[in-house]
């Protein structure tokens, strides 16, 4: 299996913008690694195929930071999981982060718009 | 961001980094439990949906290291496992990996032995105390460029010097010691302050008394360590016990330090390993007592040593002696002869000839390691190649580019630690080689040895290796463009281009340098040819020669050591193989010879000049067995001993000087200028023989019989070589002619056995070592270079498969695409052997000092090198570019 396959039709997700999902998703819930990957694809209708290799790094990266925080429970079908929860920082970060991404998505909707009209 | 929770982070990363490993385990197999669970639920068998999800997840062990980079502090930790990393992923490739570690091994191994010796000849000081202001005091005139003292000048240096701190005198010889061995060792005569003057003290007893080293003095001995060791087993009480010497007994006080050695030993290469005072005065050197000189001169025979005073150096002694030379010649001492006194800082005179030849050959293993890094570079390249889309998953998977910078340089820093490794192996090997084989006239490179200096060396030079080794291929994967490369799908025809612009750089560096090396060996191997086409004037090979000594204890007088020659020639004679057996005093170009001054009829020389010759005391057979011409009249025989008329034998450069337009033979001679010594007739003229060195002029020389010596002017030769020549391989002869010896007389001992040929070639030792190494590490270097070329061939053919599949299809000949593929490699080439050459003609003038008869940018060497390097780069590309020639279109095309 080459790597083109599993990255075919779906998108790639830049480093940031994993974080950032993967804290709004938190900041809703706590949850483990495997049900955040899960939710990302099914919210995002399977565009986003959260590729494990990033996710944990990722999460380990924002752990670092003090943005989650982990421990250990039980999950839905009772199995030891580990969970992340956001922290205070992480909920500043998020903030600052949809602020921005807004920010961007917006202008660059505006271009595309703008490049619609000007064609 | 909250920093404190960084270094937290990083904190705990180090001190619960076990239950953080266990964290990330637990958590992978959890996600993995689950989404098999979900796939199952979809409705696939369990089996399929584990192996799905596993798969999904991708390399699990992969995961866990990149998880961990993130959480800080894993370099120390990682280093482990990219050791693992490098470790596996070189075990993969077993056939580079072993070219490589043999690649760097070399380089490593030469490099470090070379720096050995160097940092043993020309780093390591002498072994005096404060050996810089140490140095050798020398007269000079008309022939002799440095020769002995006199006691004379002895005495007024010492008190008319003030840049002298204290001066002292000795002299050199052998002696046996006595005993069921009898063993002949290099023994010295010394004043008793020479040791004061080198600032070495004994290591057991004491140094000599001023008290001893007066004439009449009692019978002590100092021992070299080494001595001590060999023949006395350490012996613990030895200081103070007697020893037979030469037949006296003679009483131990002192054991020198180990590794002590007299300035002369290291230009004769042998230690002296016994002192005795040397017991003189100026009454018996025919010298004025004190500080005054005589007008005229008397015998110079003395090595003198000097220790500077405090703030003087080399050149205020100079000066001060050129100052006080001037006075001397106006006053009458040595007139006419243009003679001056002089000093050498002790360095300089025991490793200056050696100084240019262990820096060129320096240079040269320099190169050759930046070439083998090269290699290693390119072939490291190659690898990228094949591992572009391997790094670009990593890079894909979340793999930061510190930890692609930190996994290929731990992947080169293996090589280069296996490459060390076998390196230093390499070096003891070479260095032991070494010690056992060193070239004579190279002083102190047998001492050299493998030691933490070197090794420290072999590790500076395996992390410098690791880093540009590594460099390269780092750099490529830095920019790694990520996306294009995962999807351009491995159809590479043009993804490596910028990878082979850096290939083929690379090759045309090490062309370039192995063509430096190549030119230098070559001017070398011609220096050599043309110092080995000198007529020396006589045939070394197949001659054997040992030196005897017969003691005035048991040979009393001139017809008992004449009876013992005519014996041992008579036995020696006798082997199978000995085709002429005589005896010499001093072997040409072996040692140092000085002159007499003689009376010849008919010549006045120039006012307060002399009619010195060289003197060369011999048996009858000597012209013959050392293949020693004479021109004009006879060679000695039977007939020239005690009882018959003095014969005299001259060589050409005396007729020269001294009987220029006269019939030479018949010219009467007196040797020494006493009335009273007898005449000698000359009956014949020999050719001239290369003495003293090789490329020196030859000075006026005769030649008479031990025999007829001992009649006039009365010396008894008491030391003398035994030359045998053989049609055969002259060392076979050895223990036969040894026991000849020892029939004998079994108490003689018999040292300094050699070749003729040994001894020639001694003589060259520097330029031979200089050519030897070049030679090698060109040839290494030609290797390495045309490997290098093999390799990019190769790659470009196999690059352009597909091309030369279409091309092919297309028509194009066999002959085509050969000529395609060996351009490839051929344009390297050149752009390398241009390059090289310019280079070269730059840097050989480095060689200047070595060469002779030669120029530094001799033609004909630099044609023949171009030749040789365009012959084995067309050599190394043609088999690569064969398999061009022989593409099927049909594969070609099929091929993905």
């Amino acid at each position: 299996m080459s790597p083109n396959d599993r990255l075919g039709p779906r998108a790639e997700i830049l480093r940031g913008t994993l974080e950032m999902l993967a804290l709004k998703l938190l900041s809703e819930a706590p949850a483990h690694g495997w049900g955040l990957s899960l939710k990302l694809r099914e919210i995002s209708h399977d565009v986003f195929d959260v590729n494990q290799g990033s996710l944990y790094p990722a999460l380990q990266a924002m752990l670092r930071r003090g943005w989650i925080r982990a421990e250990w429970r039980a999950s839905e079908n009772n199995r030891r999981a580990r969970y992340y929860t956001i922290t205070a920082a992480g909920q500043t970060q998020l903030d600052a982060e949809v602020a921005d991404w807004n920010r961007a998505s917006a202008a660059v909707n505006r271009v595309l718009r703008h490049a619609y009209l000007g064609a | 961001m909250a920093w404190y929770h960084e270094i937290g982070a990083s904190l705990t990363s180090v001190f619960r980094r076990r239950s953080q490993d266990r964290d990330l385990r637990d958590e992978v197999q959890f996600h993995i439990e689950m989404e098999a669970q979900r796939r199952v639920e979809a409705g696939m068998s369990r089996d399929e949906a584990q192996a799905a999800a596993r798969r999904d997840f991708g390399g699990v062990e992969r995961h866990k290291d990149d998880t961990r980079d993130e959480r800080g502090a894993s370099d120390f930790f990682d280093l482990w496992n990219d050791l693992r990393f490098a470790a596996r992923s070189l075990a993969h490739r077993p056939g580079l990996t072993l070219a490589a570690t043999l690649t760097l091994a070399l380089g490593i191994g030469a490099t470090s032995a070379v720096f050995g010796v160097v940092k043993r000849v020309l780093l390591t000081p002498l072994p005096y105390g404060h050996p810089e202001s140490v140095v050798a005091v020398w007269s000079a005139w008309k022939g002799f460029d440095r020769t002995w003292l006199s006691y004379d000048e002895w005495e007024g240096w010492k008190a008319r010097v003030p840049a002298f701190a204290d001066i002292a005198l000795y002299t050199d010889g052998a002696l046996t010691i006595d005993g069921d061995s009898p063993e002949r060792v290099q023994a010295a005569n010394v004043q008793a302050t020479v040791f004061s003057v080198l600032g070495v003290h004994a290591e057991r007893g004491r140094g000599f008394t001023a008290e001893e080293d007066v004439p009449g003095g009692p019978s002590v001995a100092m021992l070299s360590h080494e001595l001590w060791e060999r023949r006395f087993g350490a012996d613990p009480a030895i200081v103070g016990k007697k020893i037979q010497i030469s037949g006296n007994a003679v009483q131990v006080v002192g054991v020198l330090p180990a590794g002590f050695e007299l300035p002369l030993d290291y230009s004769t290469g042998n230690r002296t390993d016994l002192y005795l005072p040397m017991q003189t005065d100026a009454a018996r050197n025919g010298a004025v007592p004190g500080p005054a000189f005589p007008k005229g001169g008397a015998s110079h025979g003395f090595y003198a040593v000097a220790r500077l005073a405090p703030r003087a150096s080399a050149a205020t002694a100079n000066a001060e002696l050129r100052t006080l030379v001037a006075e001397l010649e106006k006053f009458g001492y040595m007139a006419n002869v243009n003679f001056h006194a002089f000093v050498v800082p002790m360095e300089e005179q025991i490793t200056g000839p050696v100084r240019p030849v262990l820096l060129i050959v320096f240079g040269a293993v320099v190169l050759v390691l930046l070439i083998a890094c090269a290699n290693v570079a390119g072939l490291l390249l190659v690898r990228g190649e094949g591992r572009r889309r391997e790094l670009a998953v990593r890079v894909a998977l979340g793999a930061g580019s510190r930890r692609l910078a930190r996994l290929l340089i731990t992947e080169s820093g293996v090589l280069a630690a296996l490459g060390a490794t076998a390196g230093v192996i390499l070096a003891t090997v070479t260095v032991r080689f070494l010690r056992s084989n060193a070239p004579r006239g190279l002083p102190r490179v047998a001492e050299t040895s493998i030691d933490w200096s070197v090794l420290a060396f072999a590790l500076v030079t395996a992390v410098i290796t690791a880093l540009l080794t590594g460099i390269l291929p780092l750099a490529h994967a830095k920019h790694l463009p990520l996306s294009s490369e995962l999807r351009e799908g491995g159809r590479g025809a043009t993804s490596g281009r910028a990878r082979l612009r850096w290939r083929q750089a690379l090759v045309a560096v090490e062309i370039a340098l192995a063509v430096v090396l190549v030119a230098g060996a070559g001017l070398m191997i011609r220096t050599v040819r043309n110092l080995l086409s000198i007529d020396p004037g006589f045939s070394a090979d197949g001659v054997l020669t040992m030196r005897i000594s017969t003691p005035s204890d048991w040979y009393q007088d001139s017809i008992r050591v004449t009876a013992f020659w005519d014996d041992v020639e008579r036995r020696v004679a006798a082997i199978p193989g000995v085709k002429k057996t005589a005896a010499v005093r001093l072997l040409p170009l072996a040692t140092e010879m000085g002159d007499w001054g003689l009376v010849v009829d008919g010549y006045t020389p120039p006012p307060n000049q002399g009619t010195p010759a060289d003197w060369q005391i011999v048996t009858p057979g000597y012209f013959e067995t050392m293949g020693v011409h004479v021109r004009q009249g006879r060679t000695f025989n039977a007939g020239d001993d005690m009882k018959g008329p003095l014969s005299l034998i001259v060589n050409r450069a005396f007729t020269r000087q001294y009987l220029s337009g006269r019939e030479p033979l018949g010219v009467r001679v007196r040797i020494g200028a006493r009335d009273t010594t007898k005449w000698y007739t000359i009956v014949g003229v020999a050719d001239d023989v290369h003495h003293n060195t090789l490329t020196g002029t030859v000075k006026p020389m005769f030649y008479a019989t031990l025999a007829q010596f001992a009649v006039a002017p009365g010396n008894t030769r008491r030391s003398m070589s035994l030359i045998v020549k053989t049609d055969g391989d002259p060392s076979a002869l050895i223990p036969a002619v040894r026991s000849a010896a020892r029939a004998v007389d079994p108490r003689l001992a018999v040292s300094e056995v050699e070749t003729m040929r040994d001894i020639v070639d001694g003589a060259i030792g520097g330029q031979r070592f200089a050519m030897q190494t070049l030679t090698v590490f060109g040839l290494v270097a030609l290797l390495l270079s045309a490997i290098g070329i093999f390799g990019i061939v190769s790659q470009v053919v196999a690059s352009r498969f597909h091309e030369f599949g279409i091309r092919a299809a297309l028509g194009a000949t066999p002959r085509d695409l050969l000529s395609i593929g060996l351009r490839s490699g051929l344009r390297q080439a050149a752009m390398g052997l241009a390059a090289g050459i310019l280079v070269a003609l730059a840097l050989t003038r480095a060689l200047h000092s070595l060469l002779h008869g030669v120029s530094t940018t001799d033609p004909l060497t630099f044609i023949v090198v171009s030749v040789v390097t365009g012959a084995v780069a067309v050599l190394a590309s043609v088999l690569p570019a064969a398999r061009a020639a022989r593409i099927d279109p049909n594969t070609a095309l099929r091929i993905d």
